[in-house]
């Protein structure tokens, strides 16, 4: 029981690191992948960077709150299934992010078409990689998921 | 507590393995507020020189693998719970130094078994006054009975024959191990040969033990609380041609003579030599039965009244000593117990049984049903998912294990067999159904209860679910074995699906 919990305080850790990291202004995790100077400027300036963070963090600690203690059956425990999750949970989660970012730069009367897109793309990374976190911290305490994706 | 069960004859055999069945399922005797007895432990010893005796076969397979079985899960512990909780061994298992015997639950008659029963009383050697009287007592038929096919319906030469009893191994080894708190008790039927004699021979025995120098805590044995179940006529057996040793038309005469003679010997309101004395019979007979009282033997099917039968050493073993016994250990007069059906059908199911006998069977018979059902496939797909993984891991190599197989490929089978031959017998027992098409309809006349979407489904993932839940109690399979985890989360998650799953009949 003890090294569950030291695992939950990992990922919420790295999870409070990785909503640091991606909105401070120097070694910004966004920009670390894609940096476009006028569009960046931009969302930095309109305070984008913490929104799509939380949108990211909630989407995956979410999805994997969702699949491993709402769903939490037996009939969906199989790595496959955690898989499936994780493919939705990071497809919507950067269309969420996109139409965010658009909204605000739009509301800023500024459009910088394919790289919003471009931008958007390495949320699918942070997202899987937050949900992989989420899921190893909590998945513990599930009945019926706790050994997916793979027994503990 | 250890109970010494004597099961003489094929009915023993019979009445010996519907009691290993309800033991499997986790039925154990309770006392008169309904605890389970402790410490309890069952030294069932059979006594039938007819040793091909198919009954008797069967009955000895499934108690070796039921004693397999149950080592594997709770090794020697007395205070199990769940399937097969309580420990069965053999003679050989609890005897303690004297003279090695066989471990074996079948009594080593071989002294009886090679001979012709003239040649066992020495009739050739007899003056011919003696051998006139012999023939008197005895008809020609019965002096040419080789007994190692049983006393085929003749209780003269069983009591004569059984009489050895007292002097083998392992009767001593019995009293050698016998405790004050100990109890013995017989299963046998009155209409036929060996079991309508074994049952006073011994008990006169065992009675007389104190006069019997050779034995160990002479004075303990000859003070047990002894119990008997004594089955009246309840089975059919084909006509045959040629062979009229075991007729039909006989038992209702046999079961006349027994009753007068044990009347005056055993069960007399007087008399403290058998302390609980349990009759039971039934006016619906059975189906007939192959007659086959030679070469192979005796192969009935198993019986409602068998069933039943079973129930009276769990009940004896219930009994509080103070009404087996006076304060000063003194055996106390005979007490008789009877029972009856609550509705008088031919098809049985749980509602036709007393609530007594409901309250006691209904749920470990239900679960092991469902144990069974379960085990058809779904531990098979649930490998390497859930429950399995938590420690002690369920591995794959579980399934070809010896633990598994003969759960598998002997118990299980058995079990199925059994219900299925009260189910064809009459009256036909349907309690749970092995065919059933899906689990919600496992137990006989029992629904699944009511859900929102009407009636609740039951299946594999029903069983994975509630395991899943049970499993995560780490520190009650810390140290286990995976079989014991595999066998106790099976009688958990089944005793939760029979609580909430079905609706309540008890």
């Amino acid at each position: 029981m003890k090294r569950h919990f030291l695992y939950l305080l990992a990922g919420v850790a790295f999870t409070v690191c990785f909503f640091i990291t991606s909105t401070a202004s120097s070694g910004n995790l966004f920009e670390w992948l894609f940096y476009n100077q006028g569009l960046n400027d931009h969302l930095f300036n309109l305070s984008v960077y913490p929104m799509l963070a939380a949108i990211i963090v909630c989407m995956a600690w979410g999805a994997a709150a969702v699949y491993y203690f709402v769903i939490n059956s037996v009939k969906f425990d199989r790595w496959w299934h955690w898989l499936s999750v994780l493919v939705i949970v990071s497809l919507v989660t950067p269309l969420a992010c996109h139409a965010a970012t658009t909204a605000l730069l739009a509301g800023a009367g500024m459009d910088y078409g394919a790289a919003t897109v471009q931008f958007g793309l390495q949320h699918i990374m942070w997202t899987a990689l937050l949900f992989v976190v989420a899921s190893f911290s909590m998945r513990w305490w599930s009945t019926n998921c706790r050994h997916t994706p793979f027994p503990q | 507590m250890r109970l010494f069960l004597f099961a003489i004859g094929g009915t023993g055999s019979r009445v010996l393995k519907s009691l290993t069945m309800l033991l499997a399922s986790g039925v154990r005797p309770v006392d008169e507020n309904g605890r389970p007895v402790p410490d309890m432990e069952l030294v069932p010893i059979i006594i039938d020189p007819h040793k091909s005796n198919e009954d008797l076969k069967r009955t000895e397979a499934l108690l070796n693998a039921y004693r397999e079985l149950r080592a594997a899960i709770h090794g020697t512990d007395t205070d199990a719970e769940g399937f097969f909780a309580t420990r069965v061994c053999s003679l050989a298992e609890v005897a303690t130094g004297g003279t090695p015997i066989d471990d074996s639950f079948v009594l080593n008659m071989s002294t009886v078994e090679r001979e012709k029963f003239r040649d066992f009383i020495g009739y050739d050697t007899m003056d011919e006054g003696a051998q006139a009287l012999t023939s008197l007592l005895f008809a020609d038929y019965q002096l040419e009975n080789k007994m190692n096919i049983g006393f085929v319906g003749s209780p003269n030469i069983g009591s004569v024959a059984l009489n050895e009893v007292k002097d083998s191994p392992q009767f001593k080894a019995m009293a050698g191990v016998f405790r004050p708190d100990d109890r013995i008790f017989f299963i046998s039927s009155i209409f036929g040969g060996t079991g309508a004699a074994g049952f006073p021979i011994l008990v006169k025995n065992i009675r007389q033990a104190a006069q019997l120098d050779q034995l160990d805590n002479r004075d303990a044995l000859s003070r047990a609380p002894i119990g008997g179940l004594t089955m009246l006529p309840y089975f059919n057996l084909e006509r045959s041609k040629d062979d009229h040793r075991i007729d039909t038309a006989d038992f209702i005469v046999k079961t006349q003579s027994a009753l007068h003679y044990y009347r005056g010997t055993l069960t007399s309101a007087n008399d403290s030599n058998v302390n609980a004395i349990y009759y039971l019979g039934d006016q619906v007979h059975s189906l007939p039965q192959r007659y086959d009282p030679g070469e192979h033997g005796q192969r009935n099917a198993a019986h409602l009244v068998e069933l039943v039968g079973a129930l009276a050493p769990l009940h004896f073993a219930g009994l509080p000593v103070s009404r087996l016994s006076d304060p000063d250990g003194a055996p106390k007069p005979t007490v008789a117990f009877e029972y009856a059906l609550e509705k008088d059908v031919h098809d049985i199911d749980f509602t036709a049984l007393g609530p007594a006998t409901r309250n006691l069977i209904y749920d470990p018979m239900a679960r092991m049903q469902l144990m069974q059902r379960y085990l058809q496939d779904g531990l098979k797909r649930h490998l390497g998912q859930g429950f399995t993984q938590d420690q002690p891991r369920i591995k794959a190599d579980m399934l070809t294990s010896q633990f598994y197989r003969t759960l598998t490929e002997r118990f299980v089978p058995a079990w199925c067999d059994w219900l299925d031959e009260m189910h064809n017998n009459s009256r036909s027992v349907s309690l749970v159904n092995p065919e059933a098409p899906d689990m919600a309809h496992i137990i006989h006349n029992v629904e699944s209860r009511k859900g929102f979407f009407g009636r609740k489904t039951i299946d594999d993932n029903t069983f994975k679910a509630l395991m899943n839940r049970e499993s995560r109690n780490a520190d009650r399979y810390a140290a286990k074995s995976p079989e014991f985890k595999l066998l106790d989360l099976l009688y958990r998650a089944a005793g939760e699906i029979v609580d909430t799953k079905f609706e309540n009949i008890n």
